[in-house]
């Protein structure tokens, strides 16, 4: 940045006499303040004038004392400009200069918004970075961390639905608005939300962070803090996110000295971009008919992943199910229709976007669905079995114990300068849930699947679990989804001498991963007769693994060739995969083996590679033309779909750990597109 | 500053409201309509006090609609560069340059000076010079400093 000290110098022709200063050096003057009183030295005294200065800024030096004299010319003082540190609406905070007009690179010097609530409030990088430091020196003073906080789905759970005003525990509130219209929200708080607050508030320094509106923030943060001692100010909502999909765009303003002190609570671990200092905890969902009222657009590249879940969603819901009384669920069905035939609401455009729909179905995935009894009293008692703030709160001491216990030991160590960073101490933290134990799955990981690239295997791992394939000396559980697989029936082999092995069912693993503890096996048996629940990895089980090489990106840098089976693989690959299926075509067909080699050499690379470029470009018909091809080419061959589906062989392991396509050609990547077309029209 | 000026406005009146009723309803409307408005040269209308005339109305051809030119004296206050003015704090927040130490473990969270014997928190009045203002569209924003002589918290 240029230095920006001028001097102020004699203002007229004659030489001046200084009578007496007004300022002082290193102080602050503004445009107009009068700097010094001064006389003609030419002799006449009775002539006091008044210095002012032209432009504000601060006082770095006075060169000449009372009494001197100054000829026309010299220097008096030196100024240095205001470098507008703090701005505010474009204003400079300091000296008031209006920083919209013209001087536009000095607009740039204030660019971080340091306070949750208000964005407009922006300070330069330099002060950014002292306040920053001061915060994090007062909370190692404190011994505290900084958590953030999500809401919805989270702490609450909101609904605009209309629902029965006479529900135990949930609050009402109305939100105006633009112009008159206005949304009743009704709020259900987390069981336990109080305690667990009190409780954070004592290891953390509590900021809101939710994609609600502001309005909405703000009341749903006096119902949870009336007295406003948890969170104070520092709420951040929607309206002053920096991104309307991810939240973690705004970390680097808040904490401009890094998030190495950051802890994060959230349902959803993608508006995160996947940090690892984030503990997604399990979506809380007391409505059943409403999810997360403000979740944000789903990323373009988590769309597959969240049609994925929601398939999971809707077995462990069927799952679930049964195990309600008839009495609730027929209330649960009455509530419903209530919001369904009174359409009021949904008119006046109150329920949500349908762009949030799709999350919504997403979102009600439920592990445990609150039991709605109307008691006596009129009054809907709700009995709900949601305890997770328990475990969370005992997850945020530990993690708030192992950052100073590591801080402590650094600072015997001589080296106080350094903080430890959370993004390392959390995903080490859970690591330890169960380090020491090594797991073996049954049922789990589909045989075409690589154990690696499941779900299961990577939960396990940032539990800190060994996992193997098949049993080995050290194994000590063996996650089943159903009594009578090879594995189990040898695990039993094995349990006869040893008996150290838990036969566990999958509902054990995601329990421990929910709550990052090594649960009671004993509660978790696997049943003997059918299958074990269904229950998918809960959403919230998927953290990344620390070693985050597992979403590797192509060269192309285009998400879809990293999760799309068939564009992973390498030209060769294909190409050798195509020869199998016509091998296996030919093979049907014994009679004409003189074909067969006429086949094998028509189809070498090149004509592959045209073949189905042409058939891309004709879009839908791919199938056909490319079915036809091959009728023509294997004559009469009988080949029926059935057989053939049954003989395709299985496509080798998708695998994200694979290196990238070795020749990343596009027509490559299409062909693998329109190859895999065909696979799915046939199935 | 506070100023009591004249100030006019034009009403716009649907034909449903003509009838006895009438110039009430062009009162009222004068009040629901400026009370609270900003604009630029004049700063905010705060209460109007008195309305002197209510001109002709004019009927807006093809309309129905009548306009009446309104003449009314108001309160209003537009605060200036320099100006010296009473304010009340409502929030506290950390990013502010002074020689006071910004305190967000109380609660509320407020500012002290070094000696601790100056404490500036929410809804404590101060008195402030303001070095900047911006006009906007829908208000004026204003930059005010506490320092300089006799500025500051001001004690009841």
């Amino acid at each position: 940045m240029a230095d920006k000290t001028m001097p102020i110098s004699v203002p007229s022709e004659k030489p001046l006499k200084v009578i007496k200063w007004k300022v002082k050096e290193g102080i602050f003057v503004s445009c107009g303040q009068i700097l010094f009183l001064y006389s003609d030295s030419s002799g006449n005294k009775s002539e006091v004038k008044k210095f002012k200065a032209l432009r504000s800024g601060t006082i770095v030096s006075i060169k000449v004392k009372e009494g001197d004299i100054v000829e026309p010319g010299g220097c008096i003082a030196d100024l240095e400009q205001c470098r507008h540190p703090t701005v505010m609406k474009e204003m400079c905070a300091e000296c008031g200069a209006d920083l919209r007009s013209g001087e536009s690179q000095k607009r740039d010097v204030a660019v971080v918004p340091m306070v949750h609530s208000v964005p407009e409030l922006k300070v330069s990088e330099e002060l950014a970075q002292k306040l920053g430091r001061e915060d994090a020196d007062r909370l190692l003073k404190d011994r505290k961390l900084v958590l953030l906080v999500d809401l919805d789905q989270t702490l609450v759970h909101t609904t605009n639905d209309n629902i029965p005003p006479n529900i135990k525990d949930v609050l009402h509130f109305f939100l105006r608005g633009p112009g008159n219209q206005g949304r009743w929200c009704h709020t259900r708080l987390r069981p336990k939300t109080h305690e667990f607050l009190e409780s954070a508030a004592k290891n953390y320094e509590l900021h809101v962070c939710t994609f609600g509106a502001r309005q909405y923030a703000h009341a749903i943060t006096e119902l949870l803090d009336p007295q406003k001692k948890f969170f104070s100010h520092r709420i951040l909502s929607r309206d002053e996110c920096f991104d309307a999909r991810t939240k973690s765009a705004n970390l680097k303003a808040l904490f401009p000295c890094g998030d190495n002190m950051v802890c994060i609570i959230d349902d959803r671990e993608d508006v995160w971009r996947h940090a690892s200092n984030l503990i997604q905890v399990r979506p809380y969902s007391f409505f059943q008919s409403t999810g997360d009222i403000n979740a944000p657009p789903p990323l373009p590249e988590e769309k597959t992943k969240i049609l994925s879940g929601k398939n999971g969603s809707q077995i462990s819901k069927d799952n679930q199910m049964p195990t309600l009384d008839a009495e609730p669920e027929k209330e649960n069905k009455e509530i419903i229709d209530k919001s369904n035939t009174d359409k009021k609401d949904s008119e006046n455009g109150i329920i949500k976007d349908k762009k949030d729909d799709k999350i919504e179905n997403d979102a009600t995935e439920k592990v445990e669905t609150p039991v709605w009894v109307e008691s006596s009293e009129g009054q809907i008692e709700v009995d709900d079995p949601d305890d997770y703030l328990i475990y969370l709160d005992d997850i945020l001491k530990r993690i708030h114990n192992h950052f100073y216990e590591i801080y402590d030991k650094m600072e015997n160590n001589g080296n106080e300068k350094s903080i430890p960073d959370l993004k390392y101490i959390i995903p080490e933290v859970k690591s330890q849930v169960l380090a020491g134990s090594s797991l073996v799955f049954s049922g789990l990981v589909p045989t075409h699947q690589r154990l690696e690239t499941s779900r299961a295997y990577q939960v396990a791992k940032t539990l800190g679990a060994e996992v193997t394939q098949d049993f080995t000396d050290k194994t000590t559980h063996l996650v089943a989804m159903r009594a009578g697989t090879a594995k189990v029936n040898a695990s039993k082999k094995m349990g006869e001498d040893k008996s150290k092995i838990h036969v566990v069912t999958p509902e054990w693993l995601w329990t421990c991963a929910e709550r990052w503890e090594r649960v009671e096996e004993k509660l978790y048996p696997l049943q003997r007769v059918g299958q074990s629940s269904l229950r998918r990895p809960p959403a919230h089980c998927n953290s990344p693994p620390p070693a985050p090489a597992v979403r590797k990106r192509t060269p192309s840098g285009r998400f879809m060739d990293t999760i799309n089976p068939l564009l992973s693989f390498s030209s060769d690959d294909i190409a050798d995969m195509d020869r199998e299926v016509e091998d296996i075509f030919n093979e049907s067909d014994e009679s004409s083996s003189d074909d067969e080699e006429k086949v094998l050499g028509d189809i070498d690379e090149e004509n592959i590679t045209e073949d189905r470029l042409l058939s891309l470009e004709s879009g839908n018909s791919s199938q056909e033309r490319l079915q036809e091809k091959l009728n023509e080419d294997s004559n009469d061959s009988n080949t029926e779909d059935g057989e053939r589906a049954l003989k395709r062989p299985r496509p080798s392991t998708p695998s994200d750990d694979e290196g990238p396509p070795d020749d990343d050609d596009t027509s490559w990547n299409l062909m693998g597109a329109a190859l895999e077309r065909e696979f799915l029209a046939q199935d | 500053m506070f100023y009591h000026i004249s100030l006019e406005h034009e009403i716009l009146l649907h034909p449903r409201y003509f009838g006895p009723q009438l110039l009430d309803t062009v009162k009222q409307k004068l009040y629901t309509e400026v009370e609270g408005t900003c604009t630029g040269k004049y700063g905010f209308v705060i209460a109007v006090t008195t309305i002197d005339s209510i001109g002709a109305g004019l009927i807006q051809p093809g309309q129905g609609f009548v306009v009446y030119p309104v003449k009314y004296k108001a309160i209003v206050f537009r605060p200036f560069k320099g100006e010296v003015l009473d304010a009340i704090v409502t929030q506290v927040n950390k990013s502010i340059p002074t020689d006071m130490e910004f305190c967000p473990n109380v609660n509320p969270p407020c500012y002290k000076s070094k000696q601790e014997d100056n404490v500036i928190q929410e809804e404590d009045v101060i008195r402030l010079k303001i070095v900047g203002t911006r006009v906007d569209a829908t208000g004026i924003f204003a930059i005010g400093t506490l320092m300089d002589d006799y500025l500051g918290l001001v004690t009841q």
